[in-house]
C-alpha cells in the first residue's frame, strides 16, 4: 500500500504559523531575558506578532483553498473571524499591560502573553478548520489556556474558585461536543465538513434524517452553548467572569466565544446544511431564552463586572438569533444571517472588550467594581466616563454607534427568513437592557462617591488608554462607514465554492 | 452470539450516560474530575465503533487527539485543585459558594 502525502501550502497557513512563533518566542525571552527589560520587550514581541499576523490575513482576503488534507481551509469566514480574533487580540494585550506590569513582580509577563498568544493561536484554528478534529483541537486548545489565564491571580480565592467552575463545566461541555461530534461521524462516515455536508446531502434526498445524525446535531448545539453561555447553559458565566481578572474577562468575552460561534457556524452551515430546517428552530428557541435571562438577570446586579458579564450572555442570544436566520425558505438559505452574526463578532469586540477597559481604568485606581465605585466619575474623570457612557450606549444599541448597526443588520436577516417574533424579541430585550446600562451612566454623572479610594493605586500604563481610544473610535466610526466591514463578511459565502471544489475532486 | 457495532454503542452510551449522572451528582472534586474522563473514554468506544462500520480511520485518528487533549486537561485541573488546596479548601463541589448573587 502506498501512503500519499500531499506537500502543504504554508502560504496558507502563514497568519497561524506567525502567531505560533510568536507564541514560542514569547515563552522563550520570558525565560532568558535579563529582568529590567522583561515587560518592554514581551509585549512588543506580542504585538509585534499580532500585527504581523493581521497583515498576512489581510493578504489572504478573496483567497480560497484547502491543505493538510482538508484539515484546514481557508474561505471568506476564516479571514473575517481570524482579522475579528487578531484584533480582540490587539485590544485585550493593550488592556491588560498595565495589570501584567504590575504582576511582573510577581509573577512572569511571559507567562501571561504566552498563554494569551496560544489561546489566540487555537482560536485561528478553530476559524481556519476543515474537519472536526482540527475544529475540536483548536476549540480545547482556546478553551485550556483560558482555565489557566481565569485563574491567573491564584492568591485569590474568587479567582480559583470562578476558573474551577469554569474549567469543570467546560470539561464537561466538550465531552458533550465530543459524543456529538462521534455520532455525525458515526452517521455521515466522515470527520471532513465538506464530506459530511455531501454524504449528508445525498442520504437525505428523498428521506427523512435518522435519529443518529438528529442526536449528533443536538449534542454538539448543546456543547457549544456551553462555550457560548447561552441560557441554560450559562451557570459558569457570572462567577467566571467575575473571579477571572478584569482585563482577563474582557479578553474571556470575546476570544472564545469567537471561537465557539465560528465553530457553531463551522459544523452546522458548513457541514449540517441539509439539516438547517431543524438546528434553525432548536438556535430560535435558544436565542429567545438567552435573550430575555440575560437581560433580565443583568437588571438585579449590583457590581458592574457581574453586571457585564450577564450582558455577555444577552449578546450571545443576540449572535445565536443571526445563525438561527439562516433557515431555508424555498431551498433558498438566508445568506445575510450568517454576514449579520460576523458583523455583531467585530461590533462586540470592541464595545465588550471596552466596557471591561474602562472597568480595569476605574480598579487602577484603586476602586472596586460595584456601581458604588463608579458613582461620580463624571466629576473625577470625565473623559472616562464619556467612554464608558459611549460603550454602554453601543452595547444598549442605540445609532449611531456600531451596536445599533450590528442589531440592525441581525434583525433585517432574521425578517427576510420570516421570523418576525425573534427580531421583535431583540427589540424588546434591547429595551430591558437600556436600564441596566442607563443606570451605570446615572450613576457616573448623577452620584457622588460616598467614601474615598480605598485600594492600592496602579499606575496606569499609556497603552490602556490608547486601548480605550482605539475602541471609542472604533464604535463611533465603524458603524457609520460599516460598508467595508460588511462588504468583507459578505464573502462568507465563498465558503461554498470550497465546497464544490471538494466534491469536484 | 455475534458482537455488532450496536453492542458497542450501547455500552458507549452507557458509559456516558454514568459519567454525566456522576458529574451532576458526585460533591468530590476528584470523582467528578473521574466522571469526565469517564464521558470522554465512553465517546472513544464510540468514535472507534463507528471507524470499524464505517471502514474508515478517521475515528481512530480524533480518538487519539482527543485522549491528548483529556490529558492535558486534565493536568490544568489538578494544577487548580492543587492551588485550592493550598489554600485550605476541601475539594468538594458544594464549597464553591464565595462567588454567588
Amino acid at each position: 500500500m502506498t501512503v500519499h502525502l500531499e506537500n502543504p501550502d504554508w502560504g496558507m497557513v502563514l497568519p497561524q504559523l506567525i502567531v505560533l512563533v510568536a507564541a514560542i518566542v514569547v515563552s522563550l525571552l520570558d525565560a532568558f531575558l535579563p529582568k529590567e527589560r522583561h515587560f518592554t520587550v514581551i509585549t512588543g514581541v506580542t504585538l509585534a506578532g499580532f500585527g504581523a499576523a493581521i497583515v498576512a490575513q489581510l493578504s489572504q482576503r478573496g483567497e480560497t483553498g484547502t491543505t493538510f488534507h482538508g484539515l484546514f481551509q481557508l474561505d471568506g469566514l476564516t479571514v473575517f473571524l481570524n482579522l475579528v480574533i487578531l484584533v480582540a487580540a490587539v485590544l485585550t494585550v493593550l488592556i491588560s499591560a498595565s495589570y501584567v506590569e504590575y504582576l511582573d513582580s510577581k509573577m512572569g509577563t511571559g507567562e501571561f502573553y504566552t498563554l494569551l498568544t496560544f489561546a489566540v493561536f487555537g482560536a485561528m484554528l478553530t476559524a481556519s478548520a476543515g474537519d472536526m478534529v482540527m475544529l475540536y483541537v483548536g476549540i480545547e486548545l482556546t478553551s485550556i489556556a483560558t482555565y489557566i489565564l481565569t485563574a491567573f491571580a491564584k492568591r485569590r480565592t474568587t479567582a480559583l474558585e470562578g476558573a474551577f467552575k469554569y474549567f469543570l463545566l467546560g470539561l464537561f461541555a466538550s465531552a458533550i461536543l465530543l459524543y456529538g461530534m462521534s455520532w455525525i461521524y458515526g452517521s455521515t462516515g466522515s470527520t471532513g465538513l465538506n464530506e459530511i455536508s455531501a454524504s449528508l446531502t445525498a442520504a437525505l434526498t428523498g428521506s427523512e434524517p435518522n435519529a443518529g445524525m438528529i442526536l449528533g446535531m443536538l449534542l454538539v448545539i448543546v456543547g457549544f452553548s456551553f462555550k457560548l453561555a447561552a441560557v441554560p447553559f450559562h451557570f459558569w458565566t457570572p462567577d467566571a467572569y467575575d473571579g477571572a481578572p478584569t482585563p482577563v474577562t474582557g479578553y474571556m468575552s470575546v476570544i472564545p466565544k469567537a471561537a465557539a460561534a465560528v465553530a457553531m457556524i463551522r459544523i452546522l452551515v458548513q457541514g449540517l446544511e441539509s439539516l438547517a430546517d431543524d438546528w434553525t428552530m432548536v438556535l430560535a428557541v435558544l436565542a429567545f431564552v438567552t435573550m430575555l435571562f440575560g437581560n433580565i438577570v443583568a437588571i438585579s446586579q449590583t457590581d458592574v463586572k457581574r453586571m457585564l458579564a450577564y450582558s455577555s450572555i444577552a449578546h450571545t442570544g443576540y449572535m445565536i438569533a443571526g445563525i438561527a436566520a439562516f433557515r431555508l425558505i424555498d431551498g433558498m438559505a438566508g445568506e445575510r444571517s450568517i454576514s449579520s452574526v460576523l458583523y455583531y463578532l467585530i461590533a462586540y469586540t470592541f464595545m465588550n472588550i471596552g466596557a471591561f477597559a474602562i472597568v480595569v481604568w476605574v480598579q487602577h485606581r484603586g476602586d472596586g467594581t460595584t456601581l458604588g465605585d463608579f458613582a461620580g466619575l463624571a466629576s473625577r474623570s470625565p473623559l472616562a466616563a464619556l467612554a464608558m457612557t459611549v460603550f454602554l450606549v453601543s452595547l444598549m444599541g442605540i445609532p449611531p454607534t456600531i451596536g445599533f448597526y450590528a442589531k440592525y443588520y441581525v434583525i433585517v436577516a432574521l425578517l427576510e427568513s420570516n421570523l418576525l417574533w425573534l427580531a421583535m424579541t431583540i427589540v424588546m430585550a434591547s429595551a430591558i437592557s437600556a436600564y441596566f446600562y442607563l443606570r451605570v451612566v446615572a450613576v457616573m454623572y448623577f452620584q457622588e462617591k460616598s467614601e474615598d479610594t480605598t485600594g492600592r493605586p496602579i499606575v496606569a500604563s499609556p497603552l490602556l488608554n490608547l486601548g480605550i481610544g482605539v475602541m471609542v473610535v472604533g464604535v463611533l466610526a465603524l458603524g457609520l462607514f460599516s460598508s467595508p466591514i460588511i462588504n468583507l463578511a459578505n464573502d462568507w459565502t465563498n465558503l461554498f465554492s470550497v465546497a464544490a471544489l471538494a466534491m469536484g475532486r | 452470539m455475534d458482537l455488532t457495532t450496536n453492542h458497542f454503542l450501547f455500552v458507549s452510551a452507557a458509559l456516558f450516560v454514568i459519567g454525566m449522572m456522576g458529574v451532576l451528582t458526585r460533591r468530590n472534586i476528584l470523582i467528578v474530575f473521574m466522571c469526565v474522563e469517564m464521558m470522554v473514554a465512553a465517546v472513544g468506544i464510540s468514535l472507534v465503533a463507528f471507524s470499524h462500520e464505517t471502514a474508515t480511520i478517521n475515528g481512530q485518528v480524533f480518538f487519539l487527539f482527543a485522549l491528548a487533549v483529556a490529558a492535558a486537561e486534565s493536568a490544568v485541573g489538578l494544577a487548580i485543585v492543587v492551588a485550592l488546596s493550598r489554600q485550605g479548601r476541601a475539594p468538594d463541589v458544594e464549597e464553591m459558594q464565595t462567588l454567588r448573587n
